[in-house]
């Protein structure tokens, strides 16, 4: 299947600094594609060059399978990462022109507007100016701005945080629902769990740099391999010293993720654990997203 | 570029303004404020006539002082049975046959043997508050001796100039009288000859003579106003959008170029929405038969009418002004990260703006002058000077021509030049940019 999106090895410097270093990324259509890495990856950069908000250095973006068009605009939905609305307007006329600067009409837009305020518990707000709605209510006002025109390319660059538990549910469920429908999500994150709980895809940046691309499964068949979980008592450092071990961090009390070099024997290394380790469980396990990355970040380095 | 998306741009800025409860009372004080300075003040004066009283000492041995009395006794009796002439341009200088502000009371008496303490009295008696001034006429006052005057305050200029103007007529009578000539022969033999001003017709657009003027000026201050003001709430406008960051999902459904149009076409027709009421309230309150029955202006004046062509000119000139400026606002409103920082390269526009208000008696007294027209052709001011000149004199067709030309060019390259500033400016946080910055925008973005 043809990418929605693919970004192909795009720079970005700001004089010496460089926020981007070449990332390369391929969305295909009907995902939910996460761009992970910690805070300064540069991920809001490759979002607001994704959307031409800054034009890349060197590098090309191709949208819906061709460097972009104004026209595309009306096929994006766009979430950024500092939330915007005029302050004045109601929720109901501020959407309304949402919609209409994408081309829609007004007739289509107002029953559209009130099933998407009633979904999201807003609809007795449609009256109120923006200023009188709490930050989450905004929040959810401009989500529902990104999604009115049904966009076939959705890009979110940040769009849990500031959210409480009950609301980072309910958008998980709306863009579960977009998915369905077989049109594209790009969200931007730092929250692995969130990530490895909702995306098909994922992009690791660290640096600026794109250090792990690809589908989510077969990233952890293929990093995951070697993960296991154990329960055991004694000398850990002497555990992590052990050379097939990748990686080894305590959970709780006496739970130890453990990860292994690819080549390395997991039947091997349990039997040389047993003879400094009181171990109790020893599982094959897929690995934590959160684990693939750091070992990522660390091989990039 | 899609005119749809320029159109719901424009539709949301005129109807955020339009809806907004500041837009109507700002439109509604400001004719209800011109009004109240132009005609309350008038009518106070014609309501609250005072009364002074003023002890006269006549040392001059001629009865300048009785004479004084019987001067301003009359003036005062003329000036309240004179009927208004036609077309009389109102006279300032009081004491001349227009209403004063107050009457005056002369009380003479003769010196005393004594003058200290005649002065020292006369003094009490305007400390106590029984006498509001007493004057001193002393025999050398017939030459070239001036007349004391002694009061609570000597900066009562239109009192003191109501006493020169009829204490002059009364000393140059006596004068006259002793060189032998009959002051009623004299004065028939000077008599000044008035001016009886006329507009040729189809020349001008408005009634002439003072109501013309006024109303020139008027519409003038309107226009200056109009674009100032809704210049500035262009670069605000940008502002919000910058400062709350609504830019960045503008600009991810529409160009920055169709959302600076969308801005300046509807905040445009806000201001001519304003303007539209303000002139209608001007038609309204001219209107034949309404300024009669209100009594503000004397009778007969012909009031300025707005034609058909000035309106269309007035509202062309308009839309040319407020482009000429709005792009530059919108250009500064995009650059900057706040009100601060924008006000400073802001006031750039201020001066050129300003600089008409400053050559607006020169335009009025010749709105033909070599400076009037060259100022006229001048793109930054002919939206300005230009309805100056037509409310008071229809300028040529080719000069009129010519200015449209050159600012209608001006203002198509300050859009190209302002939108292109605005693209890259829009998107720009963080530090101040620098002029050169901002100028390398325009050209290398």
């Amino acid at each position: 299947m043809n990418p929605i999106l693919e970004v192909r090895d795009v720079r970005k410097s700001y004089g010496d600094f460089v926020a981007v270093g070449g990332v390369s990324m391929s969305v295909p259509p009907g995902s939910i594609f996460g761009l992970l890495g910690p805070n300064g990856a540069g991920k809001t950069s490759t979002i607001r060059m994704i959307m031409n908000i800054t034009a890349p250095d060197t590098g090309e973006i191709l949208v819906f399978g061709r460097p972009r068009t104004p026209n595309d605009l009306r096929r994006i939905g766009y979430l950024p990462e500092e939330r915007g609305l005029y302050r004045k307007m109601t929720v109901m006329d501020q959407l309304l022109f949402l919609g209409e600067i994408r081309g829609m009409k007004r007739a289509a837009l107002v029953p559209e507007i009130d099933r998407w305020l009633g979904r999201v518990e807003l609809a007795k707000w449609s009256g109120s100016k923006i200023e009188e709605l709490s930050k989450g209510m905004q929040q959810k006002v401009q989500l529902i701005g990104t999604v009115l025109h049904k966009p076939d390319l959705l890009i979110l660059d940040e769009p849990f945080s500031g959210l409480d538990p009950i609301n980072q549910e309910l958008f998980r469920e709306l863009l579960q629902d977009y998915r369905s429908q077989g049109k594209s999500v790009v969200l931007s994150t730092h929250g692995m769990e969130l990530a490895e709980r909702m995306c098909d895809h994922i992009c690791l940046i660290s640096n600026g740099r794109a250090v792990l691309d690809g589908n989510l499964k077969e990233i952890k068949h293929r990093l995951g391999g070697n993960s296991f979980r154990v329960i055991a008592e004694g000398d850990l450092d002497r555990l992590r010293a052990m050379p097939e071990v990748e990686q080894a961090t305590i959970q709780n009390n006496d739970e130890i993720k453990l990860m292994l070099r690819p080549d390395a024997d997991g039947a091997e290394t349990l039997r040389q654990m047993i003879g400094f380790l009181k171990v109790r469980e020893f599982r094959s396990e897929e690995p934590e997203l959160e684990q693939i990355f750091m070992k990522a970040v660390r091989d990039a380095a | 570029m899609r005119l749809d998306s320029i159109f719901v741009v424009l539709k949301r800025e005129y109807l955020s303004r339009v809806k907004n409860k500041g837009f109507w009372i700002a439109t509604l004080a400001v004719p209800l404020f011109a009004a109240a300075v132009t005609i309350l003040p008038t009518l106070l004066i014609s309501k609250s006539h005072t009364s002074q009283t003023i002890v006269v000492v006549d040392a001059t041995g001629q009865g300048a002082g009785e004479a004084l009395k019987v001067q301003m006794a009359q003036t005062a009796k003329t000036a309240a049975a004179k009927p208004k002439e036609k077309g009389t341009v109102p006279s300032r200088r009081l004491g001349k046959g227009d209403s004063r502000l107050a009457d005056f009371t002369i009380e003479t008496q003769t010196p005393a043997a004594n003058p200290q303490a005649q002065r020292r009295e006369l003094d009490a008696r305007v400390r106590q508050g029984k006498a509001d001034a007493w004057m001193w006429f002393g025999p050398g006052m017939l030459k070239d001796e001036a007349a004391e005057y002694h009061a609570r305050n000597t900066t009562n200029f239109i009192t003191q100039e109501t006493l020169r103007g009829d204490l002059s007529e009364v000393v140059r009578r006596i004068r006259l009288r002793e060189a032998g000539i009959d002051p009623a022969r004299m004065e028939e033999l000077t008599k000044r000859v008035e001016l009886d001003a006329k507009q040729v017709p189809g020349t001008g657009t408005s009634g002439g003579g003072v109501a013309g003027l006024i109303f020139a000026v008027v519409l003038f201050f309107l226009l200056y106003m109009s674009i100032l003001m809704w210049g500035q709430q262009v670069m605000t406008g940008v502002l919000e959008e910058k400062g709350t960051r609504v830019i960045e999902v503008l600009i991810s459904a529409i160009t920055p170029f169709e959302l600076m149009m969308g801005k300046l076409l509807g905040i445009c027709l806000v201001g001519m929405t304003q303007l539209a009421i303000w002139l209608g309230t001007v038609l309204v309150l001219t209107a034949p038969g309404i300024v009669a029955t209100l009594a503000f202006l004397p009778a007969g004046v012909t009031m300025p009418t707005l034609t058909i062509g000035m309106m269309l000119n007035l509202a062309f000139l308009f839309i040319l002004g407020f482009f000429a400026y709005a792009t530059f606002y919108a250009a500064i409103g995009a650059s900057f990260n706040n009100l601060q920082e924008a006000q400073q390269v802001a006031s750039i526009a201020v001066v050129f703006i300003v600089a008409p208000v400053m050559v607006i008696n020169q335009i009025i007294n010749d709105p033909s002058s070599t400076m009037a027209v060259a100022m006229s052709l001048f793109p930054l001011f002919t939206p300005l000077i230009m309805p100056l000149r037509i409310a008071i004199e229809m300028p040529p067709a080719w000069q009129l021509a010519l200015a449209y030309v050159l600012t209608l060019t001006f203002v198509i390259g300050m859009i190209w030049i302002c939108s292109r500033i605005y693209r890259v400016g829009i998107l720009m946080y963080g530090k101040k940019p620098t002029i050169q910055e901002i100028w390398r925008w325009a050209w290398h973005a």
